[in-house]
């Protein structure tokens, strides 16, 4: 065998070995709770993912995958509560303190979520959420009347399908995605991330959608009947959809910059203001398939 | 005879041996069971006063008691007839008095004719009212040197034109930028860079938010929006202090 040939084989046996160290010091961990109607789950995991899911019964179910003996997860349950905890030992690094958490829960569930680096995901709930993390993707979906709370560094937010709720979405850079996101009240701030707005507003509600430098881009379909304000400071504004306009505002109204009017029905609608300082900001009407 | 007049009579014939009370007695059986108890209880009485009397000496300490209680009353009697007389206590009283009182420190010997305020009569009166008189021109003086002094201070201080915006922002409700980039000292260059870019995107979105505000004052979203940036400056250090130390 070549000297090369050698190396290589040399190599590839460290590495394996390596991986299969990895995947020994991996271990499964497994907690049951059993809870009330209108439980409370507490999850902080400073490194690692997070999905939230729903099941039938009123059992808390916990998988949580660890990647080393360099972190262990600290659990407890007071009445209707449930506290999960990634605990670091010293010496742990985001790969040894890795943790993937897959929780079932019931439907009324209110979760709290806290990662550095995610990812989040929480879907099919109707309970009050929060999540927050610096850098963590985070996707909630098909959640109905429930509080969104939604905090991130640069982690993008994706919220999809998401009616009757109460939403509040800060990102300081991270880009904002809403698909069919409808409720009492819709809020996003963004500083430098963009934001992408995709429904029909609801029939009643208060959107607000604003940006420092991010764009705001906002698609709805022809049957949108809201109130719409827009302005941007030193950015374009652009609407596809011919607005009737109001008699009185509370700033001036400068072509280019901003735009001020009523789509649809007047009588049934909600209110949009769509802000930025820099960014542009562009009204689309969606095109049916 | 009847009940009554049987009960009556026995006070003067206690035996039950006169005609008439025998008569009732032999026909009433209440009469002559109180009759039988009466001379029960006479019998009784003899016993008693034979083996129960106190001896002399019980009598003697007794008397005794109570002449020495006489005694007291005797007196108290007597004192206060006198003091009745007499309601002043005399002066060998109030001298032991004054001298307890001495001894105690409660009395001070008294400085013989000095009053607190100078005679207008002596030859240098004028010059006993000099130093008060002093003293309170030289109060008068002080305030009204402090007085003006204040004032200037004042117009001074209004002259002044107001501190640089940039500093009260770095500094805005307790956010000091410094702290900020001192509490993600210990992360990662990269995760450092992101938290020291965002800052100032954040500082710049301040800034803008505020010139907004200030070019359109009645512009209730102007206002909204600056709420709005230090909203995310408060996120940005929050995100920070949650961060995970590397």
């Amino acid at each position: 065998m070549s000297g090369r040939a050698i190396e290589l084989v040399v190599a590839g046996a460290i590495v394996g070995s390596m991986m299969a160290g990895t995947l020994v010091a991996q271990t499964h961990k497994e907690l049951r709770f059993n809870v009330g109607a209108k439980s409370n789950l507490s999850v902080n995991n400073p490194y690692g993912s997070i999905s939230v899911k729903p099941a039938p019964g009123n059992t808390v179910v916990v998988n949580a995958l660890l990647s080393s003996d360099k972190v262990e997860v600290d659990s407890g349950q007071t009445g209707n509560r449930v506290d999960i905890q990634s605990h670091l030992l010293p010496g742990a690094t985001p790969e040894s303190g890795h943790v993937d958490y897959e929780i079932l829960v019931p439907t009324d569930t209110s979760v709290s979520l806290h990662s550095a680096t995610g990812p989040m995901r929480a879907e099919g709930l109707h309970g009050d959420m929060t999540l927050e993390g610096a850098a963590a993707i985070v996707d909630v979906r098909d959640i109905t009347n429930a509080h969104v709370h939604v905090k991130t560094l640069d982690g993008p937010v994706t919220l999809t399908n998401v009616i009757e709720g109460h939403v509040e979405v800060d990102s300081l850079s991270g880009t904002v995605t809403l698909n069919r996101v409808t409720g009492p009240l819709v809020q996003v701030i963004s500083t430098s991330g963009g934001i992408h707005y995709t429904g029909d507003f609801g029939d009643s509600g208060e959107y607000r959608l604003t940006s420092h430098s991010g764009d705001i881009d906002a698609t709805v379909p022809d049957s949108t009947s809201a109130d719409v304000s827009a302005s941007s400071v030193r950015g374009e504004v652009h609407d596809d959809i011919p607005l009737q306009p109001k008699a009185h505002t509370s700033y001036l109204v400068r072509e280019g910059s901003a735009f001020v009017g009523t789509m649809g029905r007047a009588a049934v609608s909600s209110t949009v203001v769509l802000r930025s300082f820099s960014g542009k900001i562009h009204l689309r009407k969606r095109t049916s398939k | 005879m009847n009940c009554v007049e049987l009960q009556q009579s026995l006070a003067e014939i206690e035996d039950g041996s006169s005609a008439g009370q025998r008569a009732h007695l032999e026909t009433c059986a209440e009469c002559s069971a109180l009759l039988a108890e009466l001379n029960l209880i006479t019998a009784a009485a003899v016993d008693l006063r034979a083996a129960e009397e106190p001896s002399p000496r019980v009598w003697n300490s007794i008397e005794f008691e109570l002449r020495q209680v006489e005694a007291e009353l005797n007196l108290i009697a007597a004192t206060a007839v006198d003091l009745r007389g007499a309601e002043e206590p005399s002066p060998r009283v109030w001298n032991s008095i004054e001298i307890a009182l001495r001894q105690e420190g409660l009395i001070r010997p008294q400085r013989a004719s000095r009053s607190l305020l100078p005679s207008f009569s002596s030859r240098w009166a004028w010059a006993r009212w000099a130093l008060p008189v002093a003293a309170m021109l030289l109060i008068a003086i002080g305030i009204y040197v402090r007085q003006n002094s204040l004032s200037h201070q004042l117009a001074a201080e209004l002259a002044k034109p107001p501190a640089s915006a940039a500093v009260s922002d770095a500094a805005i409700a307790g956010l000091n930028d410094d702290d900020l980039l001192q509490e993600v000292a210990q992360l990662t260059p990269a995760v450092r860079a992101q938290y020291a870019d965002n800052l100032l995107h954040v500082n710049q979105y301040i800034q803008d938010a505020k010139g907004d505000v200030d070019a359109n004052p009645n512009d209730e979203e102007a206002r909204r929006s600056l709420l709005a940036a230090y909203q995310e400056k408060a996120m940005l250090f929050e995100l920070a202090m949650d961060h995970p130390s590397q």
